[in-house]
């Protein structure tokens, strides 16, 4: 009964730890139609501002707190000078994306080195359930996780931002006839990602520790994710992550992890070839 | 989908006004071609030349890598003539390199054929095989895939690929297969050098040929329809389905002659060569070249590796960093590449059916001539 506790939590975990980067990628697909390839250098990005804080002696929340603002902003600039050039061709986006991602990888790659430093967790320690022992920081993520998926709900659910998202998303002429400056909105909705994404790798990073090639890894599962559980909607790739995150932490306990790993990619895509608009098809939130 | 297809829509305006941009530029160097000046024989040419002198100018170190970027120019043709051509995006290119290069690495090391005869055959049916299956099941089905499934596709193909190879003991996992023995034709080796320069330049020259000739064929100006319009190339009574999986086989099975000659080349395989790396340095390789010229894949791996290389003593930090500032400013200013300095956007796509000069109407395009293309 405790191992199965402490597996399911382990599972659940990492399955939040997946929608977290999933849901700065799926707000960027779903919303503006293209594939952010540089996704998951801002998770690196995150990650490093707050290792960056640590190292010059503030405490590791302040970073963590500090990573969304500076991704975002970053996001915002870059929008405004590269990824509005790409709108008009999803696959040029991607490669775009792609060579901004590469920059900044190697950029954080020649700062840090080839090295994997290590961030405390600003809540350490474990939380003893009876004899089952849990992590406290990992369990701080999955609560972090649920508030900032409820907090993306509502903000485009319930706001009048969101609002001017949903009406750039659906029609996007209709839009800026009724007076809805649809680049602003774009760049907010693309910062908002970014942000998202910062706040993804600064909550990992004392997870995974730091190094140039954390996001490679989220990235690939994040697009798995997103097309799984249905681009243009906000709760579609929610879903998606869930369950890619859910099978990748699970089938491990049951198969070879290298067996696992690999069933993962080809159960996703085999489910997205025979069902291409994903999970929950349909727009809106 | 819908946020896709709404993208889609909500840009469906943009490329009539980009042609329409185009156009005039477009117009200018086809007037200087019909003028009589052909630019891209003579940079073939010239590439061709500089390549046949290379071992004689260079050290015998310098020829070892000489002979790996050709190799790479190999396995770059391969993706240029998938995505430069039939608008594939490819991501995963390195798979079927990959692929080719394991399985005749463990033909050498396990079953100890290293004849040549039977290595690059091998490799070039592992290329075929790998790139049919994937390809097939990516690219053909009842509905069309859209681009972007297909480049996610890949592009999680050759992650997969990549993890199961570093987790598989039977493949060596994270190192790899080591030290391969060299390649044989009967009782003689092909050891790195100028030999060996030689012979894969040759084969890089064939199989140029043969791109060449493939993409000026009528299958070659139905793929540059599919590239530019897919919908209108269906109209026309096209399987735009077939004609892309068979291009997909097609560079696949380059793409695994390129891999099986890496590998004897190196002398080891190792999980990188199948995975995100190898993939998207051959993105660079044709995007920074020029895409959909052939020698434009060439160029661009010749330059970004001359240029790494040269610059790997001194400044191996910053070059990467350099790369991705240079390619984001071909994608954004020069989206066709370096060779479009040279070459005139006529020239590129090339010239189809009879010129204004030639005799006989053995070329004139009619839709049945394909009919093997697309049954």
């Amino acid at each position: 009964m405790a191992s199965t506790f402490a597996a399911v939590f382990e599972i659940v975990s990492f399955g939040a730890i997946i929608v977290l980067v999933v849901l700065g990628l799926g707000i960027i697909a779903s919303m503006m139609g293209i594939f952010n390839f540089a996704q998951g250098e801002f998770v690196l990005l995150g990650a490093y501002v707050t290792y960056l804080a640590y190292a010059h002696g503030a405490p590791v929340w302040v970073g963590m707190v500090a990573a969304p603002f500076v991704v975002g902003a970053l996001g915002f600039v870059l929008e405004a000078l590269i990824i509005r050039r790409f709108y008009a061709a999803p696959i040029v986006a991607m490669l775009g994306t792609y060579a901004l991602g590469l920059i900044i990888r190697e950029s954080v790659r020649g700062l840090i080195g080839g090295f994997y430093l290590t961030v405390p967790e600003p809540i350490g320690g474990s939380i003893d359930l009876g004899s089952v022992h849990i992590s406290a920081w990992r369990f701080t993520i999955i609560v972090i996780t649920l508030l900032v998926m409820g907090g993306c709900y509502l903000l485009l659910a319930r706001t009048s931002f969101g609002l001017r998202v949903r009406a750039t998303l659906e029609n996007p002429a209709l839009a800026r006839a009724s007076g809805i400056s649809t680049p602003l909105i774009y760049g907010a909705t693309f910062a908002f990602g970014a942000a998202l994404a910062g706040l993804a790798g600064a909550l990992i990073v004392p997870v995974f520790s730091l190094f140039a090639d954390l996001g490679i890894r989220f990235l690939i599962q994040g697009f798995v994710a997103v097309m799984v559980g249905g681009v243009g909607s906000f709760i579609g790739p929610v879903a998606g992550a869930g369950v890619i995150g859910t099978l990748s932490a699970a089938l491990p306990w049951v198969m070879s992890p290298v067996v696992a790993d690999v069933l993962v990619f080809v159960l996703a895509i085999a489910f997205i070839k025979f069902r291409p608009q994903g999970l929950i098809a349909g727009k809106g939130v | 989908m819908g946020g896709a297809e709404q993208a889609v829509a909500r840009i469906g305006e943009e490329p009539d006004v980009v042609t329409g941009e185009d156009a005039p530029a477009a117009r200018a160097p086809a007037g200087r071609a019909s003028a009589g000046w052909k630019v891209l024989p003579i940079v073939e040419g010239l590439v061709l030349l500089i390549a046949l002198v290379l071992p004689w100018v260079l050290q015998d170190y310098l020829t070892v890598f000489a002979t790996r970027v050709v190799i790479l120019a190999l396995f770059a043709l391969s993706f240029d003539l998938v995505w430069g051509y039939a608008g594939i995006m490819s991501f995963g290119q390195a798979l079927f390199f990959g692929a080719a290069g394991y399985g005749v690495a463990l033909m050498a090391r396990d079953l100890n054929v290293t004849s040549i005869l039977l290595i690059l055959p091998a490799g070039m049916l592992i290329g075929l095989t790998a790139s049919l299956l994937l390809g097939g099941f990516l690219l053909l089905g009842r509905y069309p895939s859209s681009v972007i499934f297909v480049s996610l596709g890949t592009l999680t193909g050759s992650y997969a690929a990549d993890r199961l190879a570093r987790g598989w003991y039977y493949l060596g996992g994270q190192n790899g297969i080591p030290s391969i023995p060299p390649l044989t034709l009967g009782s003689y080796e092909f050891e790195e050098g100028p030999v060996y320069y030689y012979m894969v330049l040759g084969i890089l020259l064939v199989v140029y040929l043969l791109c060449r000739f493939l993409v000026r064929s009528q299958f070659g100006l139905a793929l540059a329809g599919l590239r530019e319009n897919e919908q209108r190339i269906a109209f026309f009574g096209y399987k735009a389905q077939h004609l892309k999986a068979i291009i997909f086989a097609v560079g696949g099975t380059i793409a695994g002659l390129a891999g099986s000659l890496y590998a004897f080349h190196e002398g080891f395989v190792w999980p990188n060569m199948l995975g995100v790396v190898f993939s998207t340095q051959v993105v660079l390789y044709v995007l920074f070249g020029g895409s959909g010229t052939l020698i434009g894949a060439v160029i661009g791996t010749v330059i970004i590796e001359g240029v790494s290389f040269w610059l790997s003593d001194n400044y191996r930090d910053v070059w990467p960093i350099i790369l991705g500032v240079l390619l984001l400013l071909v994608i954004m200013f020069r989206p066709l590449g370096l060779v479009s300095f040279v070459l005139g956007e006529r020239e590129r796509v090339g010239s189809f059916g009879k010129g204004p000069n030639k005799k006989g109407p053995n070329k004139a395009p009619k839709p049945k001539e394909t009919g093997n293309a697309a049954p």
